[in-house]
């Protein structure tokens, strides 16, 4: 299964989250898709994604910027 | 009307205002809630005794203003049966201020409300040397201003790291406001430093794996703060409170403090700089065992 890059290092919140949930709507069930974000938007993100039932299955960070894969949820 | 009479009448919170035999009327407010009952005796009182106007203070309250000397009277006796009381003012604890805390605030660590009644009930209009105010703030983000009180208390979250889920991925430590957590000098551990930690919980909402949780959620007590003309802020004593008879516990014998050391007309903070924190906390402390 591909999985799909979202760069929203040039976003602020709350477009943050809305691009990743638009994201995610492309996104097969169980699916991932990989978010590139600045550490600022790092706690929204994150928390939203868990409230909403998707999952960060892992993170990287290079040079300042963190590299989320987002499991989807069923 | 004498001096001492005016005085009496400002201890039961009808306080005397600059036009000639006119009061302004303080209400006794609890958290900042007013059933809506309530709401309608007050409208009422101020459409029939003063000039259909209501105040509402900086700390939650509510006065009816252009209440004439002659109805002060008549004006307490329409409102009682509403459970709506009368203020206070002078050298007494004061209204208990409160956020909405966690029943209706999403962010709400605490019942604050349900705390800012359990205080009222114990202390409000007691004597103590000078006005003393409490405020109570269900999480961090502190909407009630828990250190401009002369004890405030703030909803709080200690965090406790567990290893076996971590990832060390890092972000717990690049969401920490205050940079309070930090890896062991072999890597292997990560150490929250419960000195500059303000208790907000992101790292544990933010931790991807579930590595991060609650230790404590509960209350943090604050002391000394106060406003007015010479302002400064509480500081923290304690270390974070479990139970909100804790907090109780811990409210009562702050003032216990204030009445042992205050001086008349002294405000807590400035008994603090004369006793030094240490003094309270030790006094605390050796009095309640709390931690």
């Amino acid at each position: 299964m591909t999985t799909t890059l979202l760069d929203i290092t040039g976003d602020v919140c709350p477009m943050t989250f809305v691009k990743v949930k638009m994201g995610l709507q492309r996104v097969p069930p169980l699916g991932t898709l990989a978010v590139r974000l600045k550490e600022e938007a790092l706690k929204n993100v994150i928390s939203s994604l868990k409230t909403e039932g998707h999952r960060v299955t892992n993170v990287s960070r290079e040079e300042g910027i963190f590299l989320l894969e987002v499991t989807k949820g069923g | 009307m004498s001096e001492a009479d005016f005085k009496e009448l400002k201890k039961g919170g009808m306080m005397r205002q600059a036009e000639a035999g006119h009061f302004s009327v303080r209400l006794h407010v609890v958290g900042g809630r007013l059933a809506t009952p309530q709401l309608r005796a007050i409208r009422e009182a101020a459409d029939r005794f003063g000039r259909r106007e209501i105040h509402l203070t900086s700390r939650q309250g509510v006065e009816i203003p252009h209440v004439p000397q002659d109805a002060l009277a008549a004006l307490k006796e329409f409102l009682a049966p509403s459970g709506v009381g009368v203020g206070v003012c002078g050298p007494t604890v004061r209204t208990v201020t409160a956020c909405q805390g966690c029943r209706v605030c999403p962010s709400g660590v605490i019942d604050s409300p349900e705390l800012a009644k359990a205080v009222d009930r114990e202390l409000y209009g007691k004597p103590v040397p000078h006005k003393f105010k409490v405020g109570i703030s269900g999480c961090v983000n502190n909407c009630m201003k828990a250190e401009e009180n002369d004890a405030g208390i703030k909803g709080w979250i200690e965090p406790r790291w567990e290893a076996p889920a971590c990832t060390f991925c890092g972000v717990c430590q690049a969401v920490c406001p205050t940079k309070a957590i930090a890896t062991s000098e072999d890597g292997r551990a990560l150490i929250v430093d419960p000195t500059p930690c303000i208790g907000c919980g992101d790292c544990i909402t933010s931790c991807p794996t579930g590595s991060m949780r609650e230790k404590i959620r509960g209350y943090r007590v604050f002391a000394g703060g106060k406003f007015g003309r010479r302002p400064s802020l509480g500081r923290r004593i304690l270390g974070v409170l479990e139970k909100k008879e804790e907090a109780m516990a811990a409210i009562l014998t702050v003032l216990d403090f204030f009445r042992e050391h205050g001086k008349p007309r002294e405000r807590f903070g400035d008994t603090l700089q004369r006793t030094g924190f240490p003094a309270l906390e030790t006094f605390v402390k050796e009095r309640t065992g709390l931690p």
